[in-house]
C-alpha cells in the first residue's frame, strides 16, 4: 500500500489507531491547516467548542478549505462558497438551489482529552467504542506539566526504537545519566501484551546526577534508589516514568511523547513532561525543559542520519538482546499494518512473518 | 561520566508477559455451569488494548488457565471472561467457580492473541459451548465493520448456552443449535459451499474443530481459523521412530548452543542456560513461545500451525516441538 499523498513510498503506520494531531490550545475559531498522516487536515472548533477535523480540500475544485472562512459551525470555501457542516456534509452551493450529489468532505473521528486532540485516520466504524490512551498525569491535580512540540525528519518507527532503547544513553546522553546506567546495570525487564511493550528496571542506590539534584532538591551526597519504566502504548504514543525514591516521597517524572507520522519519513512529536514535586517552581520547570528537549535534540542528528541512510526500513543487519522491546513493538505495528493491507488469507498467529 | 564510557557489565534482558493483579468487579451466572467475571484495575487505570480473539492467563495458585476475553472490544476499563465448570477437568475451572468472588483480586497475564479476526467482507462463525467466548467480541467487531456474517452456535441444551441474551439483538444472523432439541450443527450445510472472501472462525470442543477442519478441506488454504482449548490429539509416532534422541539448538542472537536431551523440552533446556523465552501453556496450544527457525527441520508437535506452515518450517513452538535434524538454529 502506498501513501499517494506524500510520495515517500509505502505507508508504514497503521490508520486504525488514535493519533495526536494538535493540542487543545492550538485549535479554536480560526481554520488551522496541518499536514499529518499523509493527508492535509483542517482543524477548527464549532461554536459549542467541539473540535472537528475535515480533509483540507474542497471536492469541487480542490481549493484548500483552510483558505476559506468559518461561518457559525460551517466551513465556507474561499473559491466558490461551497459550504460544509462539521461532519463534512455539503450544506450549500451558492450558485444553485440543490447540493450536487456526492459533495462531501471526509470528516474524522476526533476525541479531545486533556491537552490533546486525538484523531482516528482509519475506518471510522472501527473507532466506535474505542478510546485514546488515558494520561492521568495530564488531567489530575498534583502534577506540574511542561511540554512542547517539534518535527524530525525521522520515521516514527525509529523514534519508538530510540524510546525503547536504554543502551544508547551512555553514548548519546552521557552527561544526563546517573552511575547506575553504566555500573552494573540491572536486568532490563521487558513486558508484553497483545498491543503494548514495556521495559522496567530498578537501580541500586547511587548518587544523583546534576539535573536530578537541581530538580528535586535532594542532597547531592546522598544515594537514592531509582526506577525507570517506559511503555509503547500504541504506534502513536510512548510514555516513560522515572522515579527517585526520596526519604519523604517518590519523585516521579513522566515523559509523554505523542508521535504522529507526517508521512513515512517525518514525524511530529508533541511532548509533555509531568512531575509530582516542585509543582510551582518555575526554575525547576526550565531546568527540566532543557533536559527533556536536550535529550531529544541530542538524538535528532543521529536519527536523521540513520533515516537518510536506511529510508526508515527496519530490516537491520544485526540486533542485540537489548533490542527485544523495539522488535516486539515492530511486530505489533506490522500485525496492525498487515491487517489493514487485507492479508487475511495468510494464516499466522500474531507474530511477524518476514 | 565521560562520553562513551562503556557499561562495566553486560545488561541482562528478561522478556515476559505483562502480569497484573486485577479486581473482580462482577461475577454473574450466564448459563448452567458458566460464570462470567468482570475484571478491572484496582486503581481504575486504563488496561492495555486488545482485539477480538485475545485471551488472558489466570494465575491461580499453582495452575495457569487461559480464558478468552469476551467483553466489549475497545473497553479498556473492563475485561470479561467466562468460565465453564468442568467437574472432570484439571481443577482450574473448579478453582475459579469456588474461590473467585466479586471483590476479590486475581493475578492475570497478557492479553495475547493467537486467534485474530482478519478484515474480510464475510464471516462464518462456529461456536460450540463455552467456545462462544472469543466469538462474542468478533461478531461485535464484524457488525461495526459492516461485514456480512452468520453465527452457528451449538451447545448441549439451551440452558447450557451462555450469552444467548446478548446475541438476541443480532436476530437471524445467529442460529442456536441446542443438541437435545435440534441435534448437532449441520456443518455439511453450513460449510458445503466454499465462498470467496469468506473466513470461517471456529472455537469449541475438539469434535467440532475436527469436523470443521474436515469440511473446510475444500476451502481456500487459510480460510479456516480455529482456537483450541486443549492440545490436539497427536498421532502416535510410527514404530521404530519412537525413540527420542538428543539434538542441538543454536541460539543465533545470543550465540549460545544447548543440547536438548530426551524427555526435556527445548524451552526447559534453554531456560536452564539462562535464555529466556516467552511461554505460557507449555502444551503447544497458546502460541506464546513461537520462535523463528533459521536452520534445521523441526518435529512439529503443537496444535497451532497449519499443514502449510509445518511444511515451511519457518516457525515452531519450542515448548513441545522437537527436531528431526540433529541441529536447529533458532532466532533467539
Amino acid at each position: 500500500m502506498t501513501d499517494a499523498a506524500d510520495g515517500t513510498g509505502a505507508r508504514n503506520y497503521p490508520l486504525n489507531c488514535w493519533y495526536v494531531v494538535a493540542t487543545s490550545d492550538e485549535v479554536g475559531r480560526a481554520l488551522l491547516a496541518r499536514q499529518l498522516l499523509g493527508r492535509r487536515l483542517l482543524l477548527f472548533r464549532t461554536e459549542a467548542g467541539q473540535a472537528a477535523v475535515l480533509d483540507d480540500q474542497c471536492p469541487h475544485r480542490a481549493a484548500p478549505l483552510s483558505m476559506g472562512t468559518l461561518e457559525g459551525d460551517d466551513v465556507v470555501c474561499g473559491y466558490h462558497g461551497f459550504t460544509y457542516a462539521p461532519d463534512g456534509r455539503c450544506v450549500r452551493v451558492p450558485s444553485q438551489r440543490h447540493v450536487p450529489y456526492g459533495a462531501q468532505v471526509h470528516s474524522y473521528p476526533v476525541t479531545e482529552r486533556g491537552p490533546f486532540i486525538w484523531l482516528w485516520p482509519g475506518n471510522p466504524a472501527l473507532s466506535r467504542g474505542t478510546e485514546p490512551p488515558d494520561l492521568p498525569q495530564l488531567r489530575e491535580p498534583g502534577w506540574a506539566v511542561l511540554g512542547g512540540s517539534l518535527e524530525m525528519a525521522v520515521s516514527y518507527l525509529l523514534l519508538h526504537d530510540n524510546a525503547l532503547d536504554r543502551t544508547h544513553f551512555p553514548y548519546v546522553h552521557p552527561h544526563r545519566i546517573h552511575r547506575g546506567y553504566v555500573q552494573d546495570p540491572p536486568p532490563l525487564q521487558i513486558e508484553v501484551t497483545e498491543t503494548t511493550v514495556s521495559y522496567r528496571r530498578t537501580f541500586t542506590p547511587a548518587p544523583l546526577i546534576g539535573w536530578q539534584h537541581d530538580a528535586t532538591g535532594l542532597a547531592a551526597d546522598g544515594e537514592y534508589t531509582q526506577r525507570e519504566t517506559g511503555t509503547f502504548v500504541s504506534p502513536a504514543l510512548h510514555v516513560d516514568e522515572m522515579d527517585i525514591i526520596g526519604p519523604d516521597q517518590v519523585y516521579r517524572g513522566v515523559f509523554i511523547r505523542a508521535y504522529t507520522p507526517v508521512d513515512a519519513a517525518r514525524t511530529s512529536i508533541i511532548w509533555r513532561a509531568a512531575r509530582n514535586y516542585a509543582q510551582h517552581d518555575e526554575s525547576v520547570t526550565e531546568r527540566l525543559r532543557e533536559v527533556y528537549l536536550g535529550t531529544m535534540t541530542e538524538d535528532q542528528p543521529l536519527l536523521e542520519a540513520i533515516q537518510a541512510r536506511t529510508g526508515g526500513a527496519v530490516g537491520y543487519q544485526v540486533s542485540a538482546a537489548a533490542d527485544a522491546a523495539a522488535i516486539r513493538a515492530y511486530q505489533i505495528i506490522e500485525a496492525m499494518l498487515a491487517e489493514e493491507g487485507g492479508r487475511a488469507f495468510t494464516r499466522w498467529h500474531g507474530t511477524r512473518r518476514d | 561520566m565521560s562520553p562513551g564510557e562503556a557499561p562495566s557489565a553486560a545488561m541482562l534482558t528478561v522478556f515476559s508477559e505483562r502480569r497484573s493483579d486485577l479486581l473482580i468487579t462482577a461475577r454473574e451466572e450466564r448459563a448452567e455451569g458458566v460464570v462470567s467475571l468482570t475484571l478491572a484495575d484496582p486503581s481504575g487505570a486504563q488496561l492495555p488494548a486488545w482485539t477480538p480473539g485475545a485471551h488472558i492467563d489466570l494465575l491461580l495458585d499453582d495452575v495457569v488457565r487461559q480464558y478468552s476475553l469476551c467483553g466489549v472490544p475497545g473497553d479498556q476499563h473492563h475485561w470479561r471472561i467466562a468460565v465453564l465448570l468442568d467437574p472432570d477437568g484439571r481443577g482450574g475451572s473448579r478453582l475459579v467457580h469456588e474461590t473467585l468472588q466479586a471483590g476479590a483480586q486475581v493475578a492475570v497475564r497478557g492479553p495475547r492473541n493467537h486467534f485474530p479476526l482478519h478484515t474480510v467482507p464475510r464471516y462464518i462463525f462456529l461456536a460450540g459451548g463455552i467456545g462462544i467466548t472469543p466469538i462474542l467480541p468478533m461478531v461485535a467487531t464484524a457488525t461495526e465493520a459492516g461485514a456480512d456474517w452468520q453465527l452457528h452456535y451449538g451447545g448441549r441444551s439451551q440452558a447450557s448456552m451462555a450469552f444467548t441474551d446478548e446475541l438476541a439483538p443480532y436476530g437471524e444472523r445467529v442460529s442456536l443449535w441446542p443438541q437435545d432439541s435440534k441435534g448437532l450443527l449441520p456443518l455439511d450445510e453450513i460449510l458445503g459451499n466454499p465462498a470467496e472472501g469468506t473466513l470461517v472462525y471456529c472455537c469449541g470442543p475438539e469434535g467440532l474443530l475436527a469436523a470443521a477442519e474436515q469440511r473446510c478441506a475444500s476451502w481456500p488454504a487459510g480460510a479456516l481459523h480455529l482456537e483450541r482449548f486443549a492440545a490436539k490429539p497427536q498421532a502416535e509416532p510410527a514404530a521404530g521412530a519412537g525413540e527420542e534422541g538428543p539434538f542441538e539448538v543454536v541460539c543465533q542472537r545470543s550465540g549460545l548452543t544447548v543440547t536438548v536431551p530426551p524427555g526435556r523440552s527445548i524451552l526447559e533446556a534453554l531456560e536452564e542456560q539462562g535464555v529466556s523465552v516467552l511461554s505460557s501453556c507449555q502444551e503447544g496450544v497458546c502460541g506464546t513461545c513461537e520462535t523463528r527457525v533459521i536452520e534445521g527441520i523441526p518435529d512439529h508437535r503443537d496444535s497451532l500451525l497449519s499443514e502449510e506452515e509445518r511444511e515451511e518450517n519457518e516457525y515452531m513452538m519450542v515448548c513441545v516441538s522437537r527436531a528431526k535434524s540433529e541441529r536447529l538454529v533458532l532466532d533467539l
